[in-house]
């Protein structure tokens, strides 16, 4: 594994939250932009009238956005809508409007998986939702696990990885424990299913749940820190340089 | 004062954190939510208090309100009795159109709304005229208008002084979170010796630029500071333009007091004013 991800919060002076992530390891660095509440360009795009809807865009770097794009924009506008509380004061009626840039990534041609690079912009939007304080009902982290022919698993895979790889999983788990995102793609069994399952909440949360009793059993750091925890001090960090002038005074 | 607690969305706040004045109900501020608790472990369901933003809690014994200071720089999201500044976008009959902030729908201001209005002697104002007004209300269904005044509507006077029309001067536009900082500062006494909201670039300001007249400032919630020197002959532009500098620095960079006044200073020596 390679060292950490990095991330920062509020990059962009002009729009209402932005957020970077640099996830190290497959090598994607994603540039998030948040605008909200904003008017929606036409009465018809509301489309439940109480609430706020929400729209992804997802800018690749080198070309033209086209049917990739289009698929993982499906997939976080479908994830976040539901995280978002649209009802609050502001909110119902308008837009969220989330604008992803990729601005370095490995060599990822047109036609291949967009898995890989699905963690990197979960997590960008998120930090960027978190910075723009768009009301939220939970936390997440997210997670690309590739499954080899031999049966191991990879966390994090290349993209040369996810080629060979035999099936290819995106998990996202709550801050509560719940599964919020699974995609797979690959041929798989259940019992694959689940070592994966259970390994994504290591790396996201750092805990595994034993059995039906409902404990929880800290396992061993053999995963770094969990995500959940690199999320909070991101967001530590920044509160911490923004309100220094609150925080010191007291 | 307890250590900073800062808070992540679904993240429960403490008992021990919250205001311990019982004779006055809690009230909750943005970022936070009332939530039952579910868990079965608690042998009476109890609630709890949820924040739904991620930020630093700040409680208000006084008040005994509780809310959660987010990232400054979101967008603005109006309240009623927020001050603000709006830009006229264009008229009709019975209102003026005003943008509150872009890319969100106009503000209705009633063209009466203003101290001494009649149907004879109303304010005339243009597309891109500024106003000073205050949020009447924000409506209450989903996409409901907000509508602005520019009185008091109880006693037809402008009271809180200078409700109205922003005739001359410059517009700054500013993270939501200074413009907060800067409504508190300006409101509360400037008694200690580190300003209030640790904020003394205005005090500052004011001290050095008395000798060529002083300036006028209005700030509104929405992000944006109204400045103007027109006493100040021919030094009102750069001025106005050293006034908005010094603004737009400690905005971006975190200044402790000692370095607002030399960034007042050094700005003032650089536009020689």
């Amino acid at each position: 594994m390679v060292g950490p991800a990095t991330a920062s919060l509020s990059p962009l002076t002009r729009s209402d939250g932005s957020s970077s992530y640099k996830c190290p390891a497959t090598g994607f660095n994603i540039l998030g932009s948040v605008n909200a509440p904003v008017e929606l360009p036409a009465r018809r795009d509301a489309l439940k009238p109480e609430e706020a809807t929400v729209e992804v865009l997802v800018k690749p770097g080198t070309y033209p956005a086209g049917v990739g794009e289009r698929y993982v924009e499906g997939i976080l506008k479908g994830m976040l809508g539901k995280l978002v509380l649209g009802r609050e004061k502001g909110y119902p009626r308008r837009g969220v409007v989330i604008t992803l840039a990729v601005v370095g990534s490995e060599d990822v041609g047109r036609g291949d998986s967009y898995l890989t690079m699905l963690p990197a912009l979960l997590h960008a939007s998120h930090l960027a939702l978190l910075s723009a304080a768009v009301p939220l009902s939970m936390t997440f982290t997210a997670t690309v696990l590739a499954v080899t022919s031999s049966g191991d698993i990879i966390r994090d895979p290349s993209v040369k990885d996810a080629t060979a790889a035999t099936s290819l999983h995106v998990l996202a788990i709550s801050s509560k424990g719940h599964l919020l995102l699974n995609e797979s793609q690959g041929a798989f069994d259940f019992d694959t299913w689940e070592r994966v399952h259970q390994r994504a909440l290591t790396i996201c949360r750092g805990v595994q749940p034993s059995g039906s009793d409902g404990n929880i059993a800290m396992v061993e750091d053999m995963e770094g820190r969990p995500l959940e925890g690199f999320i909070r001090e991101t967001v530590e960090d920044k509160v911490y340089h923004d309100y220094a002038w609150k925080i010191d005074a007291a | 004062m307890t250590t900073p607690l800062i808070l992540l969305p679904s993240d429960n706040v403490p008992s021990d954190h919250l205001p311990s004045n019982t004779s006055a109900p809690l009230r909750l501020g943005p970022g936070l939510r009332l939530l039952s608790e579910q868990q079965s472990s608690t042998p009476s369901p109890g609630h709890v208090i949820n924040a739904s933003r991620a930020g630093l809690l700040s409680t208000d014994p006084k008040r005994n309100a509780v809310s959660i200071l987010s990232f400054p720089n979101h967008r603005y999201i109006p309240t009623t009795n927020d001050l603000v500044i709006a830009q006229v976008h264009h008229s009709s009959a019975e209102y003026f159109h005003c943008m509150v902030t872009p890319q969100t729908p106009h503000a209705l201001l009633a063209q009466l709304a203003f101290e001494g209005a009649t149907k004879k002697t109303r304010p005339v104002l243009k597309q891109g005229d500024l106003v000073y007004a205050r949020v009447l209300s924000i409506g209450v269904s989903a996409g409901a208008e907000v509508e602005l005044t520019c009185v008091n509507p109880a006693t037809g006077k402008a009271e809180q002084g200078g409700l109205g029309p922003l005739t001359g001067g410059m517009v700054f536009d500013v993270s939501t979170g200074l413009a907060a900082r800067l409504t508190r500062a300006s409101s509360s006494k400037a008694e200690y010796e580190d300003g209030v909201a640790g904020l003394v670039v205005l005090d500052e300001l004011g001290t050095k630029l008395e000798g060529i007249g002083g300036f006028e400032i209005a700030v509104g919630r929405n992000g944006k500071v109204w400045v103007d020197c027109s006493n100040a002959g021919d030094s009102a532009i750069r001025a106005t333009v050293a006034i908005g500098r010094c603004l737009h620095a400690v905005d971006e960079s975190n200044l402790s007091p000692a370095e607002q006044r030399k960034l007042v200073s050094r700005t003032l020596r650089e536009m020689e004013v």
